[in-house]
């Protein structure tokens, strides 16, 4: 020992750092989900090898979600090819929705926003609240307090049973939230004005105008606005 | 202590090399332009801006620092071994554990001043934008310095007995994404037996976990996979035992 | 060796190889078979042999840049990587090189804080010595664009900036013009004036002439003969030709 007083040293440090090691590989838990429960989605193995292994999980998340934008955005092609006219507020086909959006959830399962753009867009533009219902559970399992999904899958349930009135009430905590998906707001505006409400929907369509930067719902907030204020008497 | 105030003249000279390195220049620069160009992400995904440049913007940091730290790291005493400088130092009353750990402090504040100034471009993105930078901001980019520390202790040592200085980077960089890989290997380990358990098992011996430190990919919400006490044992632990060993290589090295 | 207490720098029995790789194994090179030797207190003593003798072999021990295979080395009666033993030792090597974004006296600087020195006595030192070797009008230039000549004045300033008690310069007068060769010489004269021990090696016969009081001259890693200054003024061929015979007479035989 008195002769090697360096190698002793090291190996005694190498030896705690393994057992450091060893306790953070068996005693810690990852907060994401396991890599079988991420699906290939559009040839995206690749892309997920590469987020997996340089810790880009969120990044990943993100692009994904652009790319689930952008596929929402356009015309659903399943829906052009049977002929159907141009579709209002994202109804349509869209198969690639469900499996993108699961894809998202599975890369970053506390992308918060991401889970209920997509159960809102797929419960109350695409009239598939089953599916939402499904991918709003598999949300919660990776974050059981998060209150937003169950406040949304109240919504979906009220909505389901064809109560627009109580869907309206049930998602306005989320709009109050400064991060709410400006698809929730727009739909939570429309409930109102549908339920006769039509103060609390120019309030949360100028909401909209104020902070959106989506110019579609920008544009179509303005124009609501436009036909709600003389029911108002209030300014523009 | 005069060992210290040694290791603190070498950091210091290697940090102001390190500065005036027109490489380093050229990655400030390149990394101003990327962050920048994270504008175009941001703008494309409309209402989730703010999430997207702050993720881009900090995952950029990241790669380029960490393309910097490897390449630094695996050329920081080889090149000085080449190029003879080291000779002039060794053989003055510098001893080499002093020189090692100057030679390495200085490139943890480096990197540690390069993700500052990265940092601040980034930050000036999301003020020029409107945007609040994300409550978890300044913990991702001091946890982002933990793992570039971490690799960069790790590449020092490697370039002390590997042929070259493009081996050890390769190698580094092999045990960044192993280092990420830390919970797939628990998983797989889980669901493999012999030989294979064994060497999953054994693997997380000596690969670093960086996913431990790997905050930027973490919401605030979600808490952290260790308690503070653990996370910076663990990063002195990897910071001192590559030194450690390094020293061991280095003290039988002749010039 | 009689461990004389104004012994400078001992070599008993020195032995030293270096590794060679090659395709079928490593082969084993002699570099110093059985060298021994003593460095009087005051002293100019130099080094002669052809390329590959020794020589600088001998010099990087002295200043525990190599480790010995066999034998024992004291510099001041200590082992050459003791910090004491280093403190009082300047060395230059053979070409030396500097960081090329340092300036002159960035560099003195550098060197002079790593053997020691601080404050104002350092500022003091650095100007002194860089005004003794010529490099005033330089001293704000960078090292990276010196001329061979400035790079030489500027080694003999880091090795003489902490006022060392032994200098150990490897080829001092290496690639300088004669002006500059004359300045180097007067330089070292009035070192070993102020009592510095000088050991010094060089492929100029002319310049150990002129400064050396003996001369130890290596052949294939053995000293095989120690010549004294009233031995070549007595020789008709003077110290070439003491070498040359010697050279010419064969290997290993003593000093």
């Amino acid at each position: 020992m008195k002769k090697y007083p360096d190698l002793y040293l090291a190996l005694f440090s190498a030896v705690v750092l393994c057992l450091a090691g060893r306790w953070a590989f068996l005693g810690t838990r990852s907060p994401f989900p396991p890599p079988d429960s991420i699906r290939e989605v559009r040839r995206s193995a690749v892309g997920d090898a590469i987020a997996l292994s340089l810790g880009l999980r969120r990044l990943a998340a993100d692009v994904w979600f652009i790319r689930l934008m952008q596929y929402y955005g356009a015309p659903s092609p399943e829906s052009a090819e049977a002929g159907a006219g141009p579709q209002e507020y994202g109804a349509g086909a869209y198969p690639e929705f469900l499996p993108m959006a699961r894809h998202i959830l599975a890369l970053d399962p506390y992308f918060t926003n991401a889970a209920l753009f997509s159960a809102g867009s797929l419960a109350f533009n695409m009239n598939r609240p089953e599916e939402a219902v499904a991918f709003l559970e598999d949300a919660m399992s990776f974050a059981p307090r998060e209150w937003k999904y169950a406040t949304l899958l109240s919504a979906i349930g009220y909505s389901k049973a064809k109560d627009p009135r109580k869907v309206a009430e049930t998602i306005t905590p989320l709009l109050n939230e400064p991060d709410c998906p400006v698809m929730l707001r727009q739909l939570g505006a429309f409930l109102n004005k549908k339920a006769g409400d039509y103060a609390a929907a120019y309030r949360i369509y100028g909401d909209i105008l104020a902070t959106s930067k989506d110019p579609f719902y920008v544009d179509n907030a303005r124009r609501e606005m436009e036909k709600l204020a003389p029911l108002l008497r209030a300014p523009l | 202590m005069s060992h210290l105030l040694t290791a603190l003249k070498v950091a210091g000279h290697s940090f102001a090399e390190n500065y005036r390195s027109r490489f380093f220049a050229l990655f400030l620069v390149f990394a101003g332009v990327l962050i920048y160009s994270s504008l175009l992400a941001g703008v494309m995904a409309v209402d989730e801006e703010a999430r997207v440049i702050t993720d881009f913007g900090l995952a950029l940091m990241e790669l380029i620092t960490l393309a910097y730290a490897l390449m630094a790291s695996a050329s920081a005493i080889t090149r000085e071994m080449e190029t003879k400088t080291i000779y002039l130092v060794l053989s003055r009353p510098v001893s080499r554990p002093a020189y090692l750990a100057g030679r390495a402090a200085a490139l943890y504040a480096v990197l540690a001043s390069m993700l500052a100034v990265m940092a601040l471009i980034h930050l000036s993105l999301l003020w020029v934008r409107g945007l609040a930078p994300a409550p978890m901001y300044l913990k991702a980019v001091a946890f982002i310095w933990c793992k570039l520390a971490v690799i960069t202790s790790a590449a020092l040592f490697i370039s002390l007995f590997s042929t070259s200085a493009v081996s050890t980077v390769v190698i580094a960089a092999i045990l960044w994404t192993l280092g990420h890989f830390t919970a797939e290997a628990r998983f797989l380990a889980s669901r493999s037996t012999g030989a294979a358990a064994v060497l999953l098992s054994t693997a997380s011996l000596v690969i670093p976990d960086l996913q431990l430190f790997n905050a930027r990919d973490l919401a605030s919400s979600v808490p952290a996979p260790a308690g503070p006490a653990f996370l910076a044992a663990y990063l002195l632990l990897w910071l001192v035992v590559p030194y450690l060993f390094s020293l061991l290589l280095f003290r039988k090295k002749e010039f | 060796m009689t461990g004389r207490e104004d012994a400078v720098l001992t070599l008993s029995e020195v032995h030293k190889s270096y590794r060679a790789p090659g395709l079928f194994g490593t082969a084993v090179i002699p570099a110093l078979r059985g060298v021994s030797f003593e460095l009087v207190r005051g002293e100019v003593a130099g080094l002669l042999g052809l390329n590959g003798a020794g020589k600088t072999t001998i010099m990087k021990l002295a200043t525990g840049l190599l480790f010995p295979g066999s034998g024992s080395i004291s510099v001041f009666g200590m082992p050459p990587s003791d910090m004491r033993a280093k403190k009082r030792v300047g060395y230059l090597p053979e070409l030396p090189y500097f960081y090329p974004s340092s300036t002159a006296a960035e560099s003195l600087r550098y060197y002079a804080g790593l053997s020691g020195l601080g404050g104002a006595e350092l500022d003091r030192r650095v100007s002194e010595v860089i005004e003794k070797v010529g490099l005033s009008p330089h001293a704000r230039k960078k090292a990276s664009e010196f001329s061979k000549g400035m790079m030489q004045r500027l080694g003999i300033a880091q090795a003489v900036v902490h006022d060392p008690d032994l200098l150990i310069l490897d080829e001092p007068v290496s690639g300088l013009d004669p002006l500059a060769i004359h300045d180097i010489r007067v330089l070292i004269s009035e070192l070993n004036g102020s009592g510095k021990t000088v050991f010094l090696s060089s492929h100029s016969i002319s310049e150990l002439e002129k400064l050396s009081g003996r001369v130890f001259i290596m052949v294939q890693g053995a000293l095989v003969r120690t010549v004294e200054r009233r031995e070549w003024e007595s020789s008709s061929g003077g110290l070439e030709g003491i070498f040359v015979n010697t050279v010419k007479g064969g290997g290993p035989g003593g000093a």
